[in-house]
Parts: structure tokens; sequence; C-alpha cells
């Protein structure tokens, strides 16, 4: 198990470094650089100050020498300096990928939780109204655009029913004590965190359902009927163990993908995380900010497959043995 | 009669009770302001332009003067001042025991090394006080300016938005002024509200400077500017009332109506005169066609403004007249206008030796839109590419995907046409001079990037940046301002639709012509 883990870690570790390069690689192979942007904020400047500005930024080496020299500073820690922020982009990392970390497992835990209990009793009663009314929420749940969905409960619980707080991570007032600024975190969590967990909640449903009724039709499922196990045994201790394992194969390969999901509703909700800065790192043309996201973005999916290899072979038997 | 009295007896009971309240509502000190920003990188006004550093600065720092209703100079971090009669020398004479928010003394010095510092690295430092030969200090509350020649607009440059006083012993340090880290850790500023948190990526709270040199000023404890980036996000938060003030509020003439509707909640278009943001189709005059004035004036004749301001603004707006917004001291509506006429610009075109071609086309260019400003820039660009289409011009839009790509194209005057637009400032010479003068004619954004030159301009201008009599100089750029319009330098779209939502509990809302951009020194809240 151990060698097999240490050989993940290897290709992790390669993976890591294609993506550094394909990143950098498309970013500079786009039109446009930053000084464009550096130029934009200065309002312009002169043919010769444009040239010196991309000797200085390094931009009039071949681009094989930019990454070299990217590729070498990444393996010491340094991302670079944002040019639009003028600091570090690690620093800037730093400070936001708390919320965003937050927003995003939250949002991720109750869509799989919730989605799989509605997958699983939709799975039971297939041609129920209610496994209909599942199967309608979570497509239109999956269609729908997110910033339209924050808006659509902005406006029924801030608004019409205001219950919640439209936009930020915590109030004007300063909580006085732990519980308090926890409780008021909390708070303004509820929304975003419902919001993005809706998109995933639809897909984990149609993913438990479909690989519920998989497993309800196999051998030892039937078998464990016909020994008259009661039903609840039938099926939450021998087909939800086995029917669970996409699900968590899923939500590995997913967070990754969930902090780009996290840009649009960050925006929506004034929350301070990564996606704000993603968002506006394009825009600006900040290169080395949005290169250090990119990154921190791969290697979060990179760590949650390690992570979710690590769990499959603790839940499912047969991979454990390999 | 009986009738009349009980028909007018509500009338006169509301005027009363109206009257009553009137002459109750004292200011009373107490209470937090929340405002919104939608982001900023930098606290000190001295290097960065543009509201979203304006707004909080002007309350951070002081400024030696602040403008008032119809832009009357008043003292503020200068008690008093003094102009020599040949309006070479101005002297100013600085409050007793005004401190910054350490505590430490605001002198001569602190003056002298912020107007240096304004001028070396604000983007208007030059215009400002690029006339400003030396600074003299012979006592600690005293500051002398020596002028190489008069600058009628000095005084009006010296409110904290654009001369924020700083703290010479905390930035005097040799490091870069743009990126000092002092510009947002630990600001210590001289105004009438000190930094308590600032935290960009989530909110930026001001409380009141107990010490501020003005005797019970401000009436507010706090102001609180949270991050808020979506304008829709933004107009819930305005309806429900979680935000108090909203300057610059980005709100669409149609959720202004909706706002308007909601229960103590005011928009208003007052207090953005002093900036004048003014929008523009410019046209590189270097080139084919747009070199010809019968072509620029064709197209002034193809685009109705009026018709622009009503569809794109709601008629919330005035239609362009020239480089002046309306709300700027100097404006004048005496200027050659061009009606609509689609025939008439056909035949312009037709004398012009732009005919109807073969292909079915006169001539075709690029229009570039900037990435800025979409909401009203793309709709202007598409209805000015549908309208020209009418005279058999083909029209390209180049929507620019950032900032700087559109910066890069204009400035290097590598463009035909782009919808452009920018701020007058208060006084001309800072705003308006940089689009019309000949020796302006450079590669940078928001100069005379289109290549006009007029020695008749010329001398009009220079004229206006001495002139001191305020009668003559309004005479004088009122003839700018029909130059510009005879020449077509540009062709002026609607003004821009500017707003502030604010709500009822607001007392002595800001209301001078820079209106958030001034120290919220009397703002009150009422309960």
């Amino acid at each position: 198990m151990l060698t097999g883990l240490l050989r993940k870690l290897a290709n992790a570790v390669l993976l890591l470094f294609a993506v550094l390069v394909l990143n950098f690689a498309l970013i500079h192979i786009a039109p446009g650089d930053p000084v464009e942007a550096l130029v934009g904020e200065m309002g312009g400047a002169t043919p010769e100050l444009i040239a010196e500005l991309r000797e200085s930024f390094g931009l009039d080496q071949p681009l094989y020498v930019q990454i070299g020299h990217y590729l070498g500073r990444v393996l010491q820690g340094d991302l670079g300096y944002s040019t639009y922020y003028d600091q570090p982009v690690t620093h800037l990392i730093a400070e936001r990928i708390g919320p965003t970390l937050l927003l995003v497992t939250v949002a991720l835990l109750w869509a799989i939780v919730i989605g799989t209990i509605l997958g699983v009793f939709s799975a039971q009663r297939r041609n129920s109204w209610i496994s209909h009314l599942v199967t309608v929420l979570s497509l239109a749940g999956f269609s729908a655009p997110v910033f339209w969905i924050g808006i659509m409960l902005i406006l029924l619980l801030s608004v019409a029913y205001p219950i919640l707080p439209i936009s930020g991570m915590t109030s004007t007032e300063t909580a006085t004590s732990t519980i308090g600024y926890i409780l008021d975190v909390a708070h303004h969590l509820v929304l975003p965190a419902l919001t993005l967990g809706l998109i995933y909640l639809a897909f984990y449903s149609r993913l438990s359902r479909t690989s519920m009724l998989e497993v309800l039709e196999t051998d030892y499922v039937r078998t464990a009927r016909a020994k008259g196990l009661p039903k609840r045994l039938v099926i939450y201790k021998h087909a939800l163990r086995n029917a669970v394992l996409p699900v968590v194969t899923f939500a590995g390969l997913q967070f990754g993908q969930v902090i780009s999901g996290a840009v649009l509703v960050e925006t929506v909700f004034a929350w301070p995380g990564l996606g704000t800065l993603a968002f506006e790192s394009i825009l600006r043309r900040d290169t080395p900010t949005l290169l250090g996201i990119l990154f921190f973005s791969a290697l979060m999916v990179v760590v949650m497959n390690l992570l979710t290899d690590v769990i499959y072979r603790r839940i499912d038997p047969r991979i454990k043995a390999t | 009669m009986l009738d009349t009295f009980l028909k007018s007896l509500p009338v006169a009971l509301a005027a009363t009770l109206g009257a009553a309240s009137l002459a109750q509502a004292e200011p009373k000190a107490g209470g937090t302001l929340t405002a919104f920003t939608s982001g900023y990188r930098t606290l000190n006004a001295a290097v960065q332009s543009g509201a979203a550093t304006g707004a909080p600065a002007s309350q951070i720092f002081a400024g030696l003067v602040t403008v008032g209703t119809d832009y009357a100079i008043e003292p503020y971090l200068a008690e008093s001042w003094e102009v020599s009669e040949d309006q070479l020398t101005v002297t100013f004479d600085l409050v007793d025991g005004a401190t910054f928010h350490d505590g430490e003394p605001i002198t001569g010095e602190d003056v002298k090394f912020s107007m240096e510092v304004v001028k070396a690295n604000h983007p208007f430092g030059q215009n400002m006080f690029g006339h400003v030969t030396s600074i003299d200090t012979p006592e600690a509350d005293k500051v002398v300016l020596h002028l190489d020649q008069p600058v009628p607009g000095l005084l009006m440059s010296l409110q904290p938005l654009l001369m924020p006083v700083l703290p010479k012993h905390i930035y005097d340090d040799g490091q870069d002024m743009k990126t000092h880290p002092r510009n947002m850790e630990n600001v210590v500023g001289s105004g009438p509200f000190m930094v308590e948190e600032n935290d960009p990526t989530q909110r930026l709270t001001l409380v009141k400077y107990d010490d501020f040199f003005i005797d019970g000023r401000p009436y507010l404890d706090k102001i609180v500017f949270p991050l808020i980036k979506d304008p829709l996000t933004r107009v819930l938060m305005l309806e429900k009332g979680e935000i108090d003030y909203a300057p610059f509020a980005g709100v669409r003439p149609n959720d202004a109506t909706r706002l308007e509707k909601a229960d103590g909640v005011n928009v208003t278009t007052d207090g953005y005169g002093a900036i004048g943001y003014v929008h523009y189709l410019e046209l590189n005059l270097r080139e084919k066609p747009f070199n010809d004035h019968a072509v620029r004036e064709a197209l002034a004749h193809a685009i109705d403004t009026d018709f622009l301001s009503k569809v794109i603004f709601g008629g919330r707006t005035q239609p362009g007249t020239g480089p002046l917004h309306t709300g700027n001291p100097f404006y004048s509506a005496d200027v050659p206008m061009y009606e609509p006429d689609m025939e008439k610009a056909a035949a312009l075109l037709d004398e012009a030796s732009y005919s109807v071609g073969d292909d079915g086309t006169r001539f075709s260019f690029v229009l570039d839109v900037p990435s800025w400003a979409p909401a009203a820039h793309v709709p202007m660009a598409e209805y000015i590419q549908a309208q020209l289409a009418k005279l058999n011009i083909t029209v390209e839009l180049r929507k620019a995907p950032d900032f700087g790509t559109w910066v890069k194209r204009i400035a290097s005057w590598d463009y035909d046409a782009t919808m452009n637009g920018s701020f007058n400032y208060p006084d001309p010479t800072i705003g308006v001079h940089r689009h019309f003068d000949c020796d302006n004619i450079k590669n940078v954004i928001w100069s005379n990037t289109q290549g006009y030159c007029n020695e008749e301009m010329d001398k009009l201008l220079d004229a206006a940046a001495v002139e001191t009599d305020m009668d003559a100089r309004k005479a004088l750029y009122a003839d700018i301002q029909k130059m510009a319009q005879e020449d077509l330098v540009f062709i002026y779209m609607p003004q821009d639709f500017s707003a502030t939502v604010y709500s009822d509990r607001i007392g002595n809302t800001p209301a001078s012509p820079f209106g958030a951009l001034a120290p919220f020194t009397d703002v009150y809240l009422e309960e």
C-alpha cells in the first residue's frame, strides 16, 4: 500500500510540474502581458519605457527562459509579486485561502450529505412522485446559473424574509468573544454555502441515485434480502457502502473545481476569498497572482486526489488488497 | 369660504409641523455611517487619483481648504491666506494646534512635503502645481508658495482630495511614495477620521479623531466602508437599508427608479459637478477619413445624443454639448450643435468625396470599446454602428478584453476611433486642457491622443490658464467650448448617469460639487 501511495505522490509532483509549465505557457502565449496592464494603470507610456519595463520583468527573454526562472522561484516557495497589489503572491493567497476553504468545504459537505440521502431515498422509491421531484429539482439546480441562484436566495432570505445577511463574512460591529465571532461568520456563511452547495447537491443526488440503483440490482443485495435481513440493514449496511464509492471519488476530484465555482459566489456575496482575487487578477492581467492561484488550485486537486485514494482504500477492501 | 378653509387646513398643518421638525433638526453627535467600497489599493490620495481612494482619503487626510457649495473656497487646515498683487505669491496661515492622528503637530513643513509628493506622484500633480517654483516655511504655521505665473485654479487644488496633507515624519524616509507601506498599514492622517481597521478583503473602518482641529467635529463616530463589488448585491443592500450612503453607486437608471420607491431611500445626481465626467466618441484625427472636418460633421449629424440620453440613461442625464460638464463653473451652453439629420450627413459625405462605392459602402473603420463603463459604452457603440450603417459606413466594434489592452492601443495612437470619456476636475486646466493642447499630443492615455492642434485654441487655453478675473476667464472658456464644437475635436455623448443613493437618516448630506469626495465633518445621523 505504501509503495502505491509513494508512486502516486511521485506522479502528483510530475503533474504539478506539468500544470505549472502549461499554465505559464498558456498565459504568456495569450495576447498582451503584465506590462500592458501596468502601462494601462500608468495611463500610457512611450515605446521606450514599455521596452524598459518588459526587460525589467524578464518578458523580453524567450519563453523557455522565462519558464525556467519561474519554476526555479516556485521551487523556493516564491510565487512572485503581484503586479497590481505590489505584494508577494503567497501573502495574498494566504490572506484569502481561509475563507475560500471554509466556504468550499461547508458547501461540498452539505451537498454530499443531503445529496446522498436524497439520492438513496429516490432510488428506493424510483417511480414515486418524490423520486421524480428530486430528479426535477436536481436538473433545475444543475442548470441554473450560480449567480442567479445567489440573487434569488438573497431576495428570499435577506430581503423578503430578512433572516440572513446579504454580503460579507463578518458584521460591521466586531464580535467581542470567539464564540460570538464564530456565530457571526456562520451566520454570514449560510447564504453563500447554500448557493454554492445547491449545484453540487443536484450532482450528488443524481450520482448516488444512479449508483444506488445499480447496487440494488446486484446479487449480494438480493442475497441479503433473501436472507431476510431488515430492509434498513440491507440499504444502509450493504448497498450504501458500495454505492457511496463514486460519490467519494467525485468529491475529491471536484474540490478543485469548487474553488473555481466559488469565483461567482464570492463576488455576489462579497466573500473575501481566492475566487474574487482570481477574477480581479484576470481583469487586471495580474499574471503572477493568477498563476499562483492556478497553481494552488492544482495543488488542492492533487492533494484531494491523494486523500480520496486513501479514503477509498479504507472503505473498499478490494482496493486495499491491491 | 369655509370649504376653502377646510381644504387648506391639512396643508397649513403639514406646513407648520414641517417647519417645526426642521427647526428641531439639530445635528446630533454619534452613530455609525455605512458607506461602501468597490476596492482600493492605497489610502493615499497624493499618489492615486479616482474615487475609490479619494472617498476614504478625503476623510482621513485634511487639505488646506475645502470647497463649499457654488465652488466657494473655504478655510480648512489653512485658517486664512493672502494672494500678492502680482498673483505670484500665496501665503497660508495654518490653524493653531492641528495634529496628525499620532499626536504630532501639523506644520508648514508637512504642507511643503505633501505638495512636493503630489507634484511628483499624482497623475495631475504637474497640472496643479507645475507653476509652483518654490515653497517657503518661514514659521511653523506659515506656508508661502511662489509661482512663475498666476494660477487661478490653485486654491481649488488644495482641498483634501487633490492635496492631502501627509505626515512628513512618517513618509520622508526615502521609500517610493507610490508603494510606501504606510499608504495601507498604520495610516496616520490629518483629517476628521482615523483608520481603525483596514482589511482590503472585507472592509475599511474609520473612527472619529477626537483631537481634530475643528471643535465639535466630526459628528459621526464611525464610517464603515464594506467591500461590495457586485452592483446587484449593492442595490439590494441599499434597498434593505444595510448601506446608508452610496456615492458612485454604479446603479443604472432603472435601479434608481426602483430604489426611489423604497422606504427612506433617496437618489441624487448632485455632487458630481466638480469631477464632471464626460463621455465622447474620439476619432483619430491624423488619418483619413477623420482628418476631414466634413466627415466629422456628417457623423455629428448622424448621432443623436439626445436620443442616447433618453434610451441609455432613461432621460436622467444631459446630452453632451462640449468638453465641460454642465456642473462645471465654466460650463457654457452657447455652442454650435449638430441637429440629427441623416440627409445632410449623406450630402456632406458625398461632397467630401466619400460617396457610396461599388462595394456598397463609403468607408469602414474599427471602433474600439474599452472594458471600463461597459453599461454606457457598449450601447453607445452599437447605436453608432447602426446609425452609420444607414449612411453606408461599416463600423467594426472591437471590444477590449481589459483596460491595459485598450490603453495600449489608444496611447500608441494605433486606432481609428474609440468610445472614451474623462473627468473635467473642477478647474479645466486639470482635466480639459490636456485634450486640446498642441503640446500634449503624447503616448499617454487621456492626453491629446487624437492629435488635435489648433494655434487659436492654444492661445485661448494659455490665456484661460492665467486669467484671474472670473468673468473674463468664463468668457475664455465659453470660446474654448465653442471652438471645440466647431472643430469637432470629439463627438460628445450624453453625460454619465452618476448617482448617490442615501438614507433619510443622514443629516447634512455632503452637498458641495465634490459630493462624497469632500470631508464629512458636518454629516450626522438623525437616529
